[in-house]
């Protein structure tokens, strides 16, 4: 990179570097500071939560307690939780990445009768607000009996339009035609094709999918806050801020304020240790979505 | 190919070509259109009655839509997310260009790095993002309102009638200004760098490059970023629900479109209404990122 | 072993017909070679043999069975491709043995066989490795040692070594010609490389525009081209074309004397052509044609001459290596009348040569 002007007046080179990089730091603190403040403030007592600078610790380590805390208020229900959102998370995330990968193979590699008005069908998916889909769901899912239990999270998660516009984009680079092609030659049906050569190409888009449905699902709030009404099902999104509305509104439940910072802290600690763990492919699948569009 | 759907051959199921892809389909297909086109339709359906205790269900028609088109509840939200997207969006992705620019110049300390801790936010839950934004923005035990105590300034008023706004649309900033950036940056990274040699040895300077060359290069993929973020301000719900109870009497219940859509549907039972609502909320978000791509495109051509 | 035939064989995409009614018989064990420039319709016609396009129209017959409307399993033929199409993720070994497993052979056998083409193919010290580890020569005899194991009973390549560099090019032709010789079986090439197609065939089909131009051996082609385009693909360097026209029995090429016409008694000459090594640089003032030497190639093995003539394309002479010939040098060109190519204004070949 800027190979020219590295060599050509490296002095500049050097404080302009520096500039941008200050530019950077900036911004990272602002980043920072709600990440930095969930993880100080779950190391206070709730006294400490109101009687201390917020973004600094205060003497006394409160962490573990808040932990204990956490996971023994009513009953523990917050550990159903942390389950619940595990499960929907999981299945969704697997079972929408599996069928968008289908899909993707389907769109990318095969002519078919209807292809192009499903696609935009797919493609248009996107534009529908999240109530006139969720409140109809809620609707027909309740004549059904299917509301307040984990088919009402589980079932509409599994449809991630993005996904199959994902999948498609990268099995159009990834797997070539004359691969599929030698596969039928060599006599094999498209089943077997699909399984023994083409989703072993396909598993970095896979994976992409897979972590971003799986995060979707981790991070959905308006589908479950409709769907379930029993606190049992609900995931950690919805729990929380249900004890985070009793806090704020002041009718005794201030308590629960530290609860609240340490379940924050918890919920998010596996997502962002998803990402991280899966950097790879969540940077190349959201840049190839982008870039293709 | 012939007639039979699978053949067997040698003891295995043998797919055809011909049946292949609306297998490949079928999983997705059957639950997108369980989930997605037969709750449109059965919304679009509900929107066209109405349910009163006198005389029950009846036929009404567009009543619901002609009713939307008159109800200041919603124009009020949706005038409410015109100025809130005014606000946001531009300053969200002019961030996000803008570091991305600055990574991709190759002029910086820790660039992988930076680009993953500016993404970090996308995985935190909206919902814990306005919670731990709005523990943040508290007057007297929020850390900004401490610092403020502390100095002896007067204390910043983040959840008032004129600031409140500004304080969601920085929760939005915050959550996807990384997720933007990483787009930008891909798709900055997929310009062949023999580009900027060319320019170089046309006497560009860096920052010309980057403005002249780089910049409309990536155009097409900006223009996409604006209107999935269009999309999304209209659908804004979870960061003003939550804050609820920060701002009473300023968030009211009908605060954006999709917040009014739910206080019709589940605490007045008002199910038709409510279809009808979001059906025009619909009808919004598709003008609106319809005008904008005409203006896109007139732009560019 | 197979013969193939193909009758009325049409192929459209949408509304672009891309085949337009091809009859072709390929015989047993014969090297059948598709040559036509790019987008003539080479591997829409090779692929709808193999069953990996289906037919608009016509049908196909192999061994006198109807495969017309059989995918490519049933027909049990073999493709090489020209990215090679090997499965990345499988060795070199699951590469070979795939198309056996899917048949149902039983393991022994598949080793058993698989050992045996990748000695044929020396490729035995590689069978554990997978394909990125091997160059692209190597690769590319992967892809035929792939063909080769299931004893398919005809060989498709669709332009297998355009991927190669030069050498390679040459080595892995006569390899190829080794492997039809010691096989024995069917097999259809598809390049838009004359040289590879003269080099290989027994038979060779020139295609354009979705239609065969003419069907023979490669001399017969050399020598005797149905048409204008079938003689300026054939041959390199191109044959050399002038305008010419009938006149009184003789045959005035480019507005100059001309040549006995023979028994020849059209009127609608339109060109001449003559190739190359037919002609011969004369002094200035002697020969058929004259011109000015625009550009000389000195190849070692041969010169060419570039040679400017007034009202026609520049004509391109083969000369002896240590030809005299130098550039802006004023030349005659005499060639052999009986070694001309005569054609109609609608690029027919007119078959009766001059003084014949
Ligand atoms: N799947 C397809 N869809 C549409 N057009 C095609 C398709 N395959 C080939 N064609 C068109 O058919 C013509 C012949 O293509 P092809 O057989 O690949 O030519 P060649 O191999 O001789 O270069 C070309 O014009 C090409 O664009
Ligand atoms: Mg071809």
């Amino acid at each position: 990179m800027a190979i020219v002007s590295k060599t050509a007046n490296s002095a500049s080179f050097r404080n302009s570097r520096r500039w941008l990089t200050v530019a950077l730091a900036l911004y990272f603190i602002y980043t920072f500071i709600p990440i930095f403040y969930v993880i100080v403030s779950s190391t206070k007592s709730n006294a400490d939560l109101f009687g201390t600078f917020g973004l600094w610790f205060s003497g006394d380590f409160h962490f573990w307690q808040n932990l204990q805390d956490l996971f023994t208020y009513q009953d523990g229900i917050f550990s159903r939780w942390l389950l619940n959102t595990i499960l929907y998370s999981v299945v969704s995330g697997v079972g929408a990445a599996l069928f968008a990968t289908f899909a993707g193979y389907a769109f990318s590699k095969f002519e078919f009768v209807g292809k192009k008005l499903s696609f935009a069908l797919v493609l248009g998916a996107v534009m529908i607000p999240q109530t006139a889909l969720v409140i109809p769901i809620f609707l027909l899912l309740s004549k059904v009996g299917l509301v307040n239990t984990p088919w009402a999270v589980i079932l509409p998660s599994l449809v991630f339009p993005p996904g199959v516009f994902l999948m498609k984009v990268y099995a159009d680079d990834a797997l070539s035609n004359e691969l599929i092609e030698a596969g039928r030659v060599d006599g094999a049906g498209e089943v077997h094709i699909f399984f023994n050569i083409a989703f072993r190409l396909l598993t970095p888009g896979f994976a992409t999918v897979l972590i971003l449905a799986f995060v979707a699902t981790w991070n959905n709030y308006f589908l479950p806050l409709v769907l379930l009404n029993s606190s049992d099902n609900f995931p950690v999104t919805v729990g929380l801020s249900q004890w985070y509305a009793l806090a704020t509104s002041g009718s005794g439940g201030a308590v629960l304020f530290s609860i609240v910072m340490a379940g924050s802290l918890v919920s998010i600690v596996p997502v962002i240790a998803a990402f991280l763990i899966m950097q790879r492919y969540w940077q190349g699948g959201l840049g190839a979505g982008g870039v293709k569009a | 190919m012939p007639d039979a759907v699978a053949t067997r051959r040698r003891g295995r199921v043998y797919v055809t070509k011909s049946v292949a892809p609306y297998l490949f389909l079928l999983p997705f297909m059957a639950l997108f259109i369980a989930f997605l086109i037969a709750p449109l339709c059965y919304a679009f359906g509900l929107s066209l009655f109405k349910t009163t205790m006198v005389a029950g269900t009846q036929f009404v028609g567009a009543a619901n839509y002609l009713k939307v088109f008159t109800d200041p509840s919603f124009w009020d939200g949706v005038v409410l997310l015109f100025k809130f997207g005014l606000m946001q969006i531009p300053i969200m992705l002019g961030l996000a260009l803008l570091y991305a620019l600055i990574l991709d110049s190759g002029r910086v300390y820790g660039r992988n790095f930076f680009r993953i801790a500016f993404f970090i936010p996308y995985a935190v839950p909206s919902v814990i993002a306005a919670l731990l934004w709005g523990y943040l923005y508290g007057p007297s035990f929020g850390p900004f309102g401490q610092l403020a105590e502390f100095f002896h300034l007067p204390k910043p008023q983040f959840l008032l009638d004129g600031t409140i706004l500004g304080s969601i649309a920085n929760i939005a900033v915050w959550e996807f200004m990384g997720y933007n950036l990483i787009i930008y940056f891909a798709a900055l990274q997929a310009i062949p760098q023999d580009l900027e040699e060319a320019s170089s040895v046309d006497g560009a300077t860096g920052l010309q490059y980057a403005l002249r060359i780089k910049l409309p290069l990536i155009m097409p993929t900006v223009i996409v970023t604006i209107i999935f973020s269009i999309i999304g301000t209209l659908q804004l719900f979870s960061e003003p629900y939550l804050m609820r109870n920060l701002a009473p009497g300023i968030i009211n219940s009908h605060y954006t479109p999709n917040f009014y859509a739910y206080t019709l549907a589940f605490t007045n039972q008002q199910y038709n209404y409510s279809a009808a609502v979001s059906f025009v909320l619909g009808g919004v978000v598709a003008v609106v990122s319809y005008v904008f791509m005409l203006l896109a495109n007139r732009r560019a051509a | 072993m197979a013969v193939i035939e193909l009758k009325g064989v049409e192929k459209s995409f949408g509304s672009v017909k891309v085949i337009r009614g091809v009859d072709l018989k390929v015989e047993h064990g014969e090297f059948v070679v598709f040559v036509g420039p790019s987008g003539s319709g080479k591997s829409t016609l090779l692929r709808l043999v193999a069953g990996l396009e289906e037919t608009s129209g016509g049908t196909i017959l192999i061994d006198g069975r109807d495969v017309t409307n059989l995918g490519p399993a049933e027909r049990e033929l073999a493709m090489v491709f020209q990215s090679y199409a090997l499965y990345p993720h499988k060795t070199i070994r699951g590469n070979m043995s795939f198309g056996l497993e899917v048949a149902g052979f039983p393991k022994d056998e598949i080793r058993q066989r698989v050992d045996e083409v990748a000695r044929l193919l020396q490729l035995s010290d590689y069978l554990e490795r997978k394909p990125r580890e091997l160059s692209g020569g190597q690769r590319q005899r992967v892809a035929i040692g792939r063909a080769i194991v299931r004893e398919p009973v005809a060989f498709m390549f669709d332009e297998p070594l355009s991927n190669l560099d030069a050498g390679l090019r040459v080595d892995m032709r006569i390899e190829i010609t080794k492997l039809h010789q010691r096989l024995g079986a069917t097999m259809i090439y598809v390049t838009h490389d004359q040289v590879e197609a003269m080099t290989l065939a027994d038979r060779i089909v020139v295609l354009d525009k979705g239609i065969i131009q003419q069907t023979g051996s490669p001399l017969e082609l050399y020598e005797h081209p149905a048409n204008l385009f079938v003689a300026q693909f054939i041959g390199s360097p191109k044959m050399n074309v002038l305008p010419a026209a009938f006149k009184e029995g003789r045959i005035s090429i480019n507005g100059g004397v001309g040549i006995e016409a023979g028994k020849m008694t059209g009127t609608d000459v339109a060109n001449v052509g003559i190739r190359p090594d037919d002609i011969e640089i004369s002094p200035d003032g002697t020969g058929l044609i004259h011109g000015k030497v625009d550009v000389v190639e000195r190849l070692g093995s041969d010169t060419f001459a570039y040679v400017a003539v007034p009202g026609a394309h520049a004509v391109t002479v083969r000369a002896p290596r240590d030809s005299a010939v130098a550039i802006g040098q004023d030349v005659g060109l005499t060639f052999r009348p009986e070694r001309l190519q005569i054609f109609a204004v609608d690029g027919t070949s007119l078959r009766l040569r001059p003084g014949v």
